[in-house]
């Protein structure tokens, strides 16, 4: 019924209560209990709770352990006796320990044996080292060092996170500060995109007005982005950007839900059900073929006037695109208005702060 | 464990490249009648009026006085046709050798070392290898002492056997006398000395035995302790039980000789003692290091000794490594692209030899075999390549060598009290024997060494000195050595470098539990008894305890096959043939039956008439250490009749037969027992130190027991315990019920099986009672 126990376990006949007491105390030493239960008044364990918790044991006992699990409770053993010392000042475990009194007895007070004169005594036994594998001298430790320094690096971190963590008002200050900034940053952007989109259809007596619909047909995508003015040049590449994606998910999409179709599909002429109204035409996506994709060709490009303009601190290229603005077209991102003159009279700086 | 230099003690060769010619050619007319001499005693020679010396002739050594001779005295004395100890005529090898003494460095010295000599007690020599420090300065104190006109002899340390041996035959070829006679040696087991020996060669351990019955070493008139920088747990045990003797006895001179710069620590320690330095015979070595710690010191060796073989000019190539598996590997793999480099690029050839302390005395011979010639004339020349373990660093000289490569790694000895683990380890070499293994290719002309490791990790990573044995060492057979001595303090005893008090209080605890000591800390009966036999203190006590057992003949085998290097031979061409020749003797509940059961089968072999060589080989066993366990046999069975101890055996048709035997083992190895965890696993916890280990791969135990008894724990990568015989728990109450006295445990699994287990015999007791 039980095969893990051996030929010696004690069979359950010759149980006496005495014997019961003590193997209880035994196995419960692993469990810690608490000095609020004294021994004599614990209650005994039931047959129940005996079989679990032999079954419990037996299958701890049972399982194989693999050959990693074995060397590392072999390493764990013995870093363990070989941290602890044997030597107690203790006299109950002097006495206890026969060699320790007999050195006691030959006037052992502690410290190293030998010449009281003698300096080099060891009082320590000499450490263990067990060597893995063949690696050369000097290789462990140039990689602890490596290891070292990172862990340095890491609690360098971590001590900077903590100072954060004192000013965490603070931190939170500057970053709604951030976000606010870049609010306006993206504000200002599109008021200069827009602005500058006026001028140039107003240079080519071009009527057209609406806003929305320029970003798709104006120029302005249609013109390589490296002629934007770079203040604002980040905004229109990311809708662009947006919008590429878009299209391209959107072509997925059709390919995947038609797959007679092919990734085209946007593109080819489709059956024109008059009863659908322009919300079915967009859900099924057949309202496509109308419109024209005109990107910027450059999108993929790298651009490092961007690159360095997009590096720079959210204040500064807030500052820049007010100052683009003032310059080209004399409006003032803070008072919100075009100034009829280049000396924009009757506003009061070119900070958010003068409009305080 | 018990055979605690069994890596150096087998090493042939020794320390000087020995001239066999020699030895075969100074073959002399045997002196005065043997039997007339017989019952000579040394303590006596004052008595027999020179008769040790001459026979009654007059000698040129009557001329001298004792302890105020000069130089030219001496050479004078040794340039005569007459040899002034023998009154024999020289023969024609003694001036050739006599030439080659006169130009060793320490020969311009020997006034000036007389001079010193007579001035103090204790003397430091400094001398680096190939000085000739250890076969001239005792043969100048021999002239000095003259120990026939006082009947004490001059003693000479050597910490390995090997050495001691074949310095032993150097000197008496240099003396032109024959060894064991004016000239001997005694090393354990073996003691080659005679009525007449006035120089003796002896290992450290030898004589820190015989001073167990010599208190004050009052034989001997000058201890030499030679290699002394080695730092041997003998000589550290001598030197500090010398500086006692020397307070008692001012007669007595003392020779500390070191091949290393660093005296100031022996100096220091023998009350400022003066010190004598003869420079060596030694060429500049410049030293490279790589650049960039290695990945693989294996790979990084071989890489650099073919670079060098590719890209230095003639010269032979010093590879240290640090194992036998791991220098067979070496040699492979050199071997190999050597082969290449020759049909690709007409390089010359080169021979590569191992070098290590299990390998066979005439393959260790090879490693003197001259370079080999040029593939063809005018070709690149050739060279030998040597890859040894650290016995190539001080003990043995090689001419030739002119390229050391030095991975900064040996085999060490390590012990730890704290889990008792007693193993040897590959761990990174000290600066001081880095230094000496650079010295190595200075020997014959400027040199070159590699070193494989950064200048950064040899400055920041080795240590200065390697730690001395003592330090490293289980010490229970040394404490029990001192109790014997009569050294009552072992607390204060003034050692150069006192052991951890961790380690002091183990092996304390362990004679205890052995019952060698007392709880007073007093030498017991049986601890007295068992500091007679030349073995580890759980050996002697099992072999002393074995007739309780019935089995002491059995015991007496078994102990001398655990003093000897492993019998079973498993070479890597044949290993599964040499399993299955194991397997004829297995028994299936232990390592140690089998062992006994090889060594019956091999005597015998040997009553049968069968050639034993030709028996051992074909059933791969070692003839070498079956043979010296042996001899080791015949001693210590001689120490037994000598106290008494009986000699008998169960009968072997008896049921008992082999239980009786694992029964007595126990009596000594009952502190090496580990549990099996449960009965599916392969892993046991060592009892009391809480050490998780496994058996290992080469036991022959079949069907393991949860109780295993185990010779010696060895730690690699891993843990195992080797050599095992399967016991029952039941014994361990019976034969040690101290040591397993249940409420010493600490709590668990151990603790708990034991519980059962006494309580078990208790309910026998009860059930056999009531009947």
């Amino acid at each position: 019924m039980k095969p893990f126990k051996t030929k010696d376990t004690t069979p359950p006949v010759n149980q006496s209560t005495s014997n019961d007491d003590q193997e209880e105390e035994e196995d419960y030493m692993k469990m810690t209990f608490t000095d609020d239960v004294p021994s004599t008044t614990r209650r005994p364990e039931t047959s129940l709770q005996r079989r679990q918790r032999e079954r419990r044991e037996a299958e701890a006992r049972g399982r194989v352990k693999s050959k990693a699990e074995i060397a590392a409770e072999e390493e764990a053993r013995r870093e363990a006796a070989l941290s602890k010392s044997l030597l107690s000042t203790d006299p109950d475990a002097i006495k206890k320990n026969k060699g320790l009194s007999m050195m006691a007895k030959m006037g052992f007070t502690g410290g190293a044996l030998g010449s009281k004169a003698n300096k080099d005594a060891k009082a320590e036994p000499i450490k263990i080292n067990v060597k893995d594998g063949r690696e050369g001298i000097g290789l462990e430790s140039e990689r602890k060092r490596k290891l070292r320094e990172m862990a340095e690096q890491a609690g360098e971190a971590a001590k900077k996170v903590k100072v954060d963590e004192i000013g965490y008002r603070e931190r939170v200050r500057l970053e709604r500060e951030e976000a606010r900034l870049e609010g306006q940053l993206r504000g200002a952007q599109k008021i200069a995109a827009q602005m500058d989109e006026e001028m140039g259809s107003l240079e080519k007596r071009d009527d057209e007005t609406d806003s929305a619909k320029k970003k798709a047909v104006v120029p302005n995508s249609s013109r390589p982005l490296k002629s934007l003015p770079v203040v604002y040049r980040g905004l229109v590449r990311a809708r662009e950007e947006a919008e590429r994606d878009r299209r391209m998910r959107h072509d997925l999409e059709q390919s995947s839900s038609s797959s007679s179709i092919g990734p085209l599909s946007s593109r080819l002429p489709v059956y024109v059900d008059d009863e659908q109204d322009d919300d079915d035409k967009m859900a099924l996506g057949k309202d496509r073929a109308s419109t024209i994709y005109v990107t910027a060709d450059d999108l993929d490009e790298e651009d490092e006037e961007l690159a360095a303009f997009e590096a720079l601190p959210t204040a500064e290229k807030l500052a820049k695109v007010v100052m683009y603005l003032r310059e080209r077209h004399r409006y003032c991102f803070w008072c919100k208005f075009t100034y009829p003159d280049e000396a924009m009279e009757g506003c009061p700086g070119v900070t958010e702060e003068d409009h305080d | 464990m018990s055979d605690y230099k069994s890596d150096s003690s087998d090493t042939k060769g020794a320390k000087r490249s020995m001239d066999d010619s020699i030895s075969k050619d100074s073959k002399r007319v045997k002196t005065n009648g043997k039997e007339k001499m017989a019952d000579y005693n040394p303590y006596l020679a004052h008595m027999y009026e020179g008769e040790g010396k001459a026979a009654g002739q007059k000698s040129i050594l009557d001329t001298f006085t004792r302890q105020k001779t000069t130089a030219e005295q001496a050479s004078k004395a040794e340039d005569l046709d007459v040899n002034p100890w023998t009154n024999q005529p020289h023969s024609q090898q003694y001036f050739k050798i006599l030439q080659t003494r006169r130009d060793l460095p320490v020969s311009k010295q020997r006034q000036e070392f007389l001079d010193m000599y007579h001035s103090t007690q204790i003397l430091v020599f400094v001398g680096e290898t190939g000085s000739g420090k250890t076969t001239q300065i005792p043969q100048y104190v021999l002239f000095d002492e003259l120990p026939y006109q006082t009947g004490k002899l001059i003693a000479c340390t050597q910490p390995r056997r090997v050495a001691a041996m074949s310095v032993a035959q150097r000197v008496a070829n240099e003396l032109d006398v024959e060894l064991g006679e004016e000239v001997g040696y005694s090393i354990r087991f073996e003691n080659k000395t005679g009525p007449k020996t006035m120089l003796k060669y002896m290992t450290d351990g030898q004589l820190l035995r015989e001073s167990m019955h010599d208190h004050d070493m009052s034989r001997y008139s000058c201890i030499i302790l030679d290699e002394a920088h080695e730092r041997t747990l003998a000589t550290d045990i001598l030197m500090a039980l010398l500086k006692q003797i020397a307070a008692r006895r001012k007669d007595l001179k003392i020779i500390v000789m070191s091949a290393t710069l660093d005296a100031q620590k022996f100096q220091t320690y023998f009350y400022d003692a003066p010190l004598l330095a003869v420079p060596g015979r030694t060429h500049p070595v410049e030293i490279f290091y790589t650049p960039e710690p290695e990945r693989d010191y294996l790979e990084a060796s071989v890489r650099t000794v073919l670079q060098i073989h590719a890209t230095e000019p003639e010269g032979d190539i010093l590879l240290f490594l640090t194992g036998e598996e791991e220098i067979e590997d070496a040699c492979r793999r050199i071997s190999l692209e050597v082969d290449d480099m020759i049909r690709e690029s007409d390089a010359g050839p080169m021979k590569v030899y191992p070098l290590y302390g299990t390998l066979p005395p005439h393959q260790q011979q090879r490693i003197f075999d001259k370079a080999p010639e040029p593939l063809r004339k005018g070709g690149r020349p050739g060279r030998k390549c040597i890859v040894a373990t650290n016995i190539a660093e001080t003990s043995l000289t090689i001419d030739g060598i002119v390229y050391v490569v030095d991975p900064g790694f040996s085999k060490q000895k390590i012990y730890n009290p704290r889990s008792r683990v007693e193993s040897l380890l590959v761990s990174p070499i000290s600066k001081a024997s880095a230094q000496q293994r650079a010295g190595r290719a200075g020997r014959t002309r400027p040199g070159k060494c590699f070193r494989l490791y950064t200048e950064k990790a040899f400055k920041k990573e080795l240590i200065e000195q390697t730690y001395p044995e003592i330090l490293r060492s289980n010490l229970a057979n040394t404490v029990l050595e001192l109790k014997k001595l009569g050294v009552e303090d072992l607390v204060h005893f003034d050692l150069m470098d006192p052991p951890a008090p961790e380690t002091m209080m183990r092996a304390l605890e362990e004679l205890n539990y052995l019952a060698c000591l007392d709880d007073d800390g007093e030498l017991t009966r049986l601890g007295s008894l068992a500091s007679e036999f030349p073995l580890d203190p759980a050996l002697a006590v099992m072999l002393i305890s074995s007739p309780e057992f019935y089995c002491s003949n059995e015991m007496l085998s078994i102990t001398s096959l655990l003093s000897v290097p492993q019998i079973f031979v498993r070479p890597n061409n044949a290993r599964k043939r040499a399993d299955e020749m194991k397997q004829q003797f297995a028994h299936p509940d232990g390592d140690h039956l089998t062992l006994l059961n090889a060594y019956h089968a091999y005597k015998s072999a040997e009553q049968g008439g069968q050639d034993v060589k030709q028996w051992c080989h074909e059933h791969f066993l070692s003839f070498r250490h079956l043979s010296s366990a042996d001899n080791v046999r015949q001693q210590l069975r001689r120490i037994m009749e000598t106290h008494g101890i009986e000699l008998i055996s169960t009968p072997f048709t008896d049921k008992n037969y082999y239980t009786n035997i694992r029964r007595a083992l126990l009596a000594g190895f009952f502190m090496q027992v580990a549990m099996r965890e449960s009965s599916n696993s392969k892993v046991y916890k060592t009892v009391k130190d809480d050490q998780l280990v496994m058996i290992h791969p080469s036991t022959v135990v079949t069907s393991p027991y949860d109780w295993v008894v185990y010779n010696e724990f060895v730690l690699t990568t891993k843990q195992y315990v080797r050599t095992v015989t399967n016991i029952r728990p039941e014994w361990l109450l019976e034969i040690a019920p101290v040591y397993y006295d249940v409420d010493t445990f600490e709590k668990g699994e151990i603790k708990s099986a034991l519980t059962r287990i006494t309580d078990k015999i208790k309910r026998r007791q009860v059930l056999k009672g009531s009947r």
